[in-house]
């Protein structure tokens, strides 16, 4: 006879059980559904007789229009993480090393407003700074430095500008706890040992960061393709990007098959981000976990 | 080749005004093993990293073989440090840790790679040059990181209570071999450290710190032997001290005691502070015949500590002092018990006259 307390369920198990029901009926299940419809000829709901298809998938594929979508996705995601990260990082140090209490608050303070004002308000923000009278355009154009309005909206980097905005507190946020745990007496070490400051902190404080950048990376490249106001909003539909073109295919041509199709190869794109951190990351510090 | 540093009326204040070091002034010798003894904030660990060069001094210079350095950006002084929780880099190796100083030098790898082995091997570490700092103990961890510091032959090695994370035993042995390498590299080498028995035991001399300032610096039997100032006499090692008026070649220090001055303290102050230590004074059983008057009182023991090679007795005297008395465990018979009659005895030259 198998023990009797081996065959009660373990107290801190039930603690589990909401979030894993919620997770399970409000994550697995649609994503589940939608990858089903993403192979079915139509919606079984309202037409009795589907059947299996990858039409969806060959549509795609076929044609050059939505891989440029999807690579323009892609793009933007890209270029939104590194300039996220190149602005974030040298915020993330400060933040982390800052000794006064008080301009540590103040820069928490800096980077978490933005995020107080919703994004839409954000995207409308920008818009007037970046259209052809907006606040950037009419500036230089007095100041007699470009005879033309340079075309910032509707445009790659008008989507960018947006995203990096909305994205950074995340890549700051992530950044700053990782920095913050680097102790600071390895940089001094380093130069203690005759490295400069600069290549101290090249040879210590970046490689040791490695996690807080991948980490952050994806969280704001994962945030930037699947963003939507912003690209519509900066981009007007002159830049299509993949939610966008879901949106389209749902809302104006009632294909949920092929939305559905896209939205499947936008999660593939994250989740191939997510296996590629993984080994990154087991290759940074695959060997200090030995011990 | 090793340098001498001096340290010229330095001092370091914080924002917000805090002192935590106070006109610092000490010359340190070449292939001197120097320490800087204190409690836990008494400026010793700042003072070092002034040195290091990881603080500016607020006022006051500090020099090496005589040229300023008190400037001069920490990675170009040349100094090794051994920091008290190490600061190994832990995504490197031990040799690469060890090889970086050389690396920043800009040495040829041939170059490096020999001189990675031989610091390793002269810190007993041959064979681990491909484990990452977290596969070491704390011992094999200190090695590797005294290796870092020597290999890039320093002017001068700083070390912030580098055996603090030691236990006993380790520590010991570890004092014993940081010594003997300081001597055979001739190494100027700056230790911090709180603990008394470790300064005592590596040092050639010694700076007594307090509340950021230097209270002696001298050689450990001076600072053992003749300290100079209360706080010195109080910090190392366990003391007796007595505070009494001048009454001619005496002391008078209250409850009927009255100790004899020793014959170099014969002018002085009216009132003044005196320590005895408590291995200076002999203890016997109670003797009906009285010592010479001044440097022999009766007592009784009140309790004992045995430390192994020597006991420590707590003995209440006739008039109420209460004073340690240290002998050594010289076999069972001789251990005195709590409520033994018990006469001391002491040497009046013993007793060494302390500044406030």
């Amino acid at each position: 006879m198998s023990s009797v307390a081996s065959q009660r369920p373990n107290g801190l198990a039930l603690f589990i059980l909401p979030g894993a029901l919620l997770f399970a009926s409000f994550f697995f299940l649609p994503i589940g559904l939608m990858a089903l419809m993403s192979v079915l000829t139509g919606n079984p709901v309202v037409m009795p007789k589907v059947s299996f298809t990858t039409r969806h998938y060959a549509r795609m594929i076929g044609d050059p229009y939505y891989l440029e979508v999807i690579w323009t996705t892609i793009r933007i995601g890209l270029v939104t993480t590194l300039v996220a990260l190149l602005i974030g990082y040298p915020l993330a140090h400060w933040m982390a090393r800052i000794k006064s209490r008080t301009g540590h608050a103040l820069l928490l303070m800096a980077v978490l407003a933005p995020m107080l004002t919703g994004i839409v308000v954000r995207t409308f923000a920008w818009m007037t700074l970046l259209s052809d009278k907006g606040v950037v355009n009419q500036t230089l154009m007095s100041l007699g430095l470009i005879a033309q309005p340079l075309k910032l909206m509707y445009t790659e980097t008008g989507i960018v500008v947006g995203l990096v905005h909305i994205y950074v507190p995340f890549m700051v946020l992530t950044l700053t706890g990782v920095i913050g745990r680097i102790d600071e007496r390895l940089e001094q070490a380093a130069e203690n040992l005759g490295a400069s400051p600069l290549r101290a902190f090249l040879e210590v404080t970046l490689p040791l960061s490695l996690p807080g950048i991948l980490a952050g990376s994806l969280l704001v490249f994962a945030l930037a393709i699947s963003a939507y106001v912003t690209p519509i909003l900066l981009g007007g539909f002159q830049i299509m990007t993949l939610p966008i073109l879901i949106y389209q295919q749902i809302s104006a041509n009632f294909n949920v098959g092929f939305a559905a199709a896209l939205g499947i190869v936008l999660l593939v794109i994250s989740l191939l981000l997510v296996i590629a951190y993984n080994r990154a990351l087991g290759l940074v510090s695959g060997q200090r976990e030995l011990q | 080749m090793s340098a001498s540093i001096e340290i010229a009326g330095v001092s370091k204040v914080y924002d917000g005004g805090v002192r935590a070091v106070d006109t610092v002034a000490m010359d340190i010798r070449q292939g001197e093993f120097f320490s800087l003894l204190g409690p836990s904030g008494c400026g010793k660990t700042t003072t070092l990293r002034m040195i290091a060069g990881f603080e500016t001094p607020s006022a006051g210079a500090i020099r090496v073989d005589g040229a300023d350095i008190t400037h001069v950006p920490a990675h170009k002084r040349d100094m090794g440090m051994v920091f008290q929780n190490y600061a190994l880099f832990p995504h490197r190796t031990v040799a690469e840790n060890v090889a970086f100083g050389l690396r920043m030098r800009g040495l040829d790898k041939t170059t490096i790679a020999a001189k990675v082995k031989a610091a390793l091997a002269m810190v007993e570490l041959s064979g681990l040059e491909d484990r990452r700092p977290a596969q070491l103990s704390g011992g094999q961890q200190q090695r590797v990181a005294l290796a870092r510091a020597i290999v890039i032959a320093p002017r001068v090695l700083l070390c912030d209570e580098p055996l603090g994370a030691l236990d006993k035993k380790l520590r010991q042995q570890m004092q014993f071999e940081l010594k003997q390498l300081q001597k055979k590299l001739g190494l100027t080498l700056v230790f911090v450290t709180h603990d008394q028995e470790e300064a005592l035991a590596m040092s050639d001399r010694i700076a007594v710190m307090n509340g950021g300032r230097v209270e002696q610096v001298g050689t450990p039997t001076e600072i053992y032997d003749q300290p100079k100032t209360r706080f010195v006499a109080d910090f190392i090692g366990d003391t007796n001290i007595f505070r009494g008026e001048r009454v001619g070649p005496n002391l008078d220090v209250g409850k009927n005691l009255i100790l004899a001055l020793p014959a170099t303290e014969a002018q002085g102050a009216a009132v003044l502070s005196v320590a005895l230590r408590p291995e200076k004074i002999r203890l016997t059983l109670r003797a009906d015949v009285a010592g010479a008057a001044g440097s022999s009182v009766h007592g009784m023991v009140e309790n004992t500590n045995f430390l192994g090679g020597a006991v420590l007795y707590r003995v209440t005297l006739e008039g109420g002092h209460r004073v340690l008395v240290q002998q050594p465990n010289a076999g069972t018979t001789h251990l005195f018990v709590p409520g033994n009659g018990v006469t001391l005895e002491w040497t009046p030259a013993d007793l060494v006259v302390l500044k406030d």
